[in-house]
């Protein structure tokens, strides 16, 4: 007998539909499994053996051979665990074909034969829209937000006796409302700003940065607070509008990383790897399935790198074209995805080896070594950062009269209403503002034109800065409230937070 | 008395340019020989300062007049002890250069005072605004100005020097790379410029390129022409010390400029006025320490006393009328002062504070770094 179960495997951040067929026939009894399985989905042919024994349904004493269709594409994750059992149970006629008509089936199996979730459960049962998808209990609620419909059960025993009719389906509880609150305060674990003392700079930066969308760049010795800063980056912004947020539950869901009970991920993410990340961990990629790296987990959020510097360039490159296109298209010789990477980029590094540079005077680096550590960065990366800037150890006084600085939530109302203006401009924020509209979104005064222009004909400005420039000068123009045109104090106050290449490479005195 | 003909300059440069040869074993190879008589040893492989016959192999595969046809066509003279050129404050020096080469004219040592103006590759705009000013006026003043063309207060004297005008004493380098290899790059344009009007002294052949070791070396070389040294701006244990160093052994006056004791890149300058190096604060403190020098050694008398003070300063004139501006310009120190204490002081918004400072820039009443100000 032959029986034909739809289920999906996940490549990249999509799922893909599979038909697992189960053939059983005479001959030696075995299994063999073709259709490229990789090392988990072999695997499942001894969970699914165990997993049937165990909940007391027979193991058929035949030849049986399961095919995952289509055949070219190879298919990874321990998935496929549970149609290759209900397959068996079709063909082998414990279970009648009827009976699970109009059904997908994604799970892994125990050994005794429970049904556990398994990543990207949102991705796959997506693949399978046209069908009710039965799932782990654990995985209902994130199933639950895809289109389709879903069932779920606890145990492989409990899906046969459902299926059959033998028991009911147990509808799982409504959610309803129950996602949990929203806005920062919704998760309790993100610092709040108010522990940031003094530093009026680096707090301005760091607004600048939630409001625009600008990336960001902190350059201090060590013990500034720069780390300090840039936790506080996703409490300013605003939450995930709905098909960002379900796209971010996606990704998250694919790659396993930790999610709320109530499925959804509302809040802008914040991944910092560390410095010794491999460029498939960042961009992703690795097994068969391409899973997402660090910076898909940062889509709608930020990516903080701590000490830039330490990144190897190689990796550090591999970042050019996602800030560029907001996806990341990864490669292999089997097949590319493209998964969606639009985030904000926040790095932070030390003025050069000895920490205390940057300023004439206070550093003990020779210039060669100071150069030399300036050189790991390209300046193609330099050029995406709008803002740039120095952060120094905070004042004795502010430490000791330890007034607190203004909490998060003031400024990520200021934040929010910034991203209002911006959206009636048609973009999620300014950063994104296409260089042709610039002239009709952010039009110069003749003050500011002027200063533009004086920094275009010294050299000290390209093409690609000035528009970056006008838009980081739109930014600093919605802040303060100034009404549709950009004037000559807003374009200074961009020119100086831009300061990135001096920065970093520093610059001889003569 | 030494024949100093043209074949003797071309076994020198023959033996400088051996792989291996360094200052101190090239000053045992000609100790007691002349240039051809020591080549001839040292191609033989009997040069009892040889032994190992290290240099043999390479000198028998090179031909001393294919050597000097090279330095000719770079326009490089070959300077040996006792010949001409060869500069009289380094006869009888106990760390003289055996072989020295020069690109431009030698004879500019002669006859002139001799002043050393050395200081850290990383300056602040203090010490370099001190270090051109010293240039200029010096050079005005009829004194030779000599450094080693290096980043920082190094460029800052010769650039000063070479600003002094056609009329005045021309600037003498002393280099640790051959006399044709520009370094660092950013000075190629200064290192040309100095060789045109005055002279360009290396002891490495043609070609040498840049090795940590030379460059301590040749400040002895610097401070043994001089009458004073002059520390504009050095860090603890920078690399100008070494030159103060090598003066004090010869008992050549070593003034400094003193700075902030706040600033790393004064640290060693203070340290050496702790230690009694003369203070100097403008080009007459270095005159009057130069005339001291000179009577001790029996010279001339008193030198023309340069006419224009020169201090730091003096640039940024009168405080600006504009309000804003001027709380903005008195919020910012002379040492280089960061923007965010400056927002701090002065209580502005930052897009005010950032248009304000800009306008300061322009006016050339500030100067402006990667998030610090400074005053000029």
């Amino acid at each position: 007998m032959i029986a034909s179960i739809p289920s999906a495997v996940l490549l990249g951040v999509d799922g893909i539909p599979v038909s697992v067929e189960v053939h059983v026939a005479n001959g030696l009894p075995g299994m063999t499994m073709v259709g490229l399985p990789d090392t988990a989905v072999r695997e499942s042919r001894d969970r699914v053996r165990a997993a049937l024994v165990s909940s007391g349904l027979p193991w058929p004493r035949r030849r049986v051979t399961v095919n995952l269709a289509p055949g070219g594409m190879r298919k990874a994750g321990s998935g496929l665990d549970l149609p290759v059992a209900i397959g068996l149970l079709v063909a082998s006629g414990v279970l009648a074909a009827e009976a699970v008509e109009g059904y997908g089936f994604v799970g892994e199996l125990g050994l005794d034969g429970t049904i556990r979730s398994v990543p990207g459960t949102l991705a796959l049962v997506d693949a399978l829209a046209d069908r009710r998808v039965v799932v782990a209990d654990a995985g209902l609620a994130e199933a639950r937000l895809a289109t389709g419909t879903c069932r779920s059960a606890p145990s492989l025993a409990e899906l046969v006796a459902r299926c059959t009719g033998r028991r009911p389906w147990v509808d799982p509880p409504e959610l309803g409302e129950a996602v949990g609150p929203s806005g920062p305060e919704a998760s309790g674990t993100v610092p709040d700003l108010s522990d940031v003392l003094g530093q009026p700079i680096a707090r301005r930066a760091l607004e600048l940065a939630a409001a625009g969308g600008h990336h960001l760049l902190l350059v201090g010795p060590p013990g500034a607070g720069k780390t300090l800063l840039a936790e506080r980056l996703p409490g300013l912004l605003p939450d995930l509008d709905p098909s960002v947020s379900r796209e971010v539950t996606r990704i998250h869901s694919v790659a396993g990383a930790d999610r709320p009970t109530s499925g959804l991920v509302r809040r802008p993410p914040f991944r910092a790897p560390h410095h010794g990340v491999s460029s498939v961990a960042l961009v992703g990629g690795g097994n068969a399935a391409l899973r997402p790296g660090e910076i898909g987990l940062a889509h709608g959020g930020v990516l903080f790198l701590d000490e830039l510097g330490e990144f190897p360039t190689a990796v550090l490159d591999a970042l050019r074209q996602p800030l560029e296109d907001g996806v990341v298209r990864v490669s292999r010789a089997r097949g590319s995805v493209v998964q969606p990477a639009r985030f904000l980029l926040v790095a932070a590094m030390n003025p050069c080896p000895c920490g205390d540079g940057g300023i004439p005077g206070s550093c003990r680096c020779a210039p060669a070594a100071r150069a030399r550590y300036a050189r790991r960065l390209s300046g193609p990366l330099l050029d995406r950062f709008d803002l740039a800037v120095r952060v120094d150890r905070p004042q004795v006084s502010d430490l000791v009269a330890a007034v607190p600085g203004e909490a998060t939530t003031v400024v990520a109302a200021r934040v929010a209403s910034a991203r209002t203006m911006a959206a009636a401009r048609g973009v999620a924020c300014n950063a994104l503002l296409a260089s042709g509209s610039l002239d009709d979104a952010a039009p110069l005064d003749g003050a500011a034109r002027t200063l533009l222009e004086r920094h275009l004909r010294s050299g000290a400005l390209s093409a690609r800065g000035l528009h970056r420039v006008r838009r980081l000068a739109r930014t600093v123009a919605d802040l303060d409230g100034a009404g549709p045109s950009v004037g000559a104090a807003h374009v200074s106050e961009a020119l100086f937070l831009r300061g990135s290449r001096a920065l970093v490479l520093g610059e001889e005195v003569r | 008395m030494t024949r100093t003909g043209s074949t003797d300059r071309a076994h020198a440069a023959a033996l400088l340019g051996l792989p291996g040869m360094t200052p101190v074993r090239l000053a045992r190879v000609l100790d007691g020989f002349g240039p051809v008589l020591a080549w001839s040893a040292v191609r033989a492989g009997t040069h009892p300062a040889d032994p190992e016959r290290r240099f043999a192999a390479a000198a028998r595969t090179t031909d001393p007049h294919e050597v000097a046809a090279r330095y000719a066509a770079a326009d490089v003279a070959v300077l040996v002890p006792g010949g001409a050129g060869y500069p009289a404050a380094l006869e009888g020096d106990p760390g003289a250069p055996a072989v020295l080469t020069c690109l431009g004219d030698p004879s500019v040592l002669e006859a002139r005072p001799v002043v050393a103006v050395v200081g850290t590759r990383s300056a602040t705009p203090y010490g370099a605004t001190v270090a051109s000013g010293l240039g200029r006026a010096l050079a005005r003043a009829g004194v030779v100005v000599v450094s080693g063309l290096a980043r920082g207060i190094d460029a800052a004297a010769h650039a000063g020097a070479l600003a002094a005008g056609p009329a005045a004493a021309p600037p003498v380098a002393v280099v640790g790379t051959g006399a044709d290899v520009p370094y660092p790059s950013a000075n190629r344009d200064l290192w040309a410029r100095v060789a045109a009007a005055g002279a360009l002294l290396s002891e490495a052949a043609l070609g040498t390129p840049a090795r940590p070791r030379v460059f301590p070396a040749r400040n002895r070389i610097i401070a043994a022409l001089s009458d004073v040294v002059v520390v504009v701006e050095s860090h603890h244990s920078g690399g100008s010390l070494y030159t103060a160093e090598a003066a004090a052994r010869r008992g050549i006056p070593v003034c400094a400029v003193p700075g902030s004791v706040l600033s790393r890149a004064s640290t060693g300058t203070n340290e050496l006025l702790v230690d009694g190096c003369t203070p100097v604060r403008d080009a007459d403190d270095v005159l009057a320490a130069v005339d001291l020098a000179r009577q001790g050694k029996g010279m001339a008398g008193p030198l023309r006393v340069a006419t224009a003070r020169v201090t730091a300063g003096t640039g940024g004139g009168a405080p600006p009328g504009d309000r804003v501006q001027r709380s903005v310009w008195e919020a910012v120190d002379d040492t280089p002062t960061t923007v965010e204490t400056v927002l701090l002081r002065t209580d502005l918004s930052l897009a005010a504070l950032t248009a304000a400072g800009q306008e300061l820039v322009e006016a050339g009443m500030l100067v402006a770094g990667a998030g610090w100000w400074s005053r000029t």
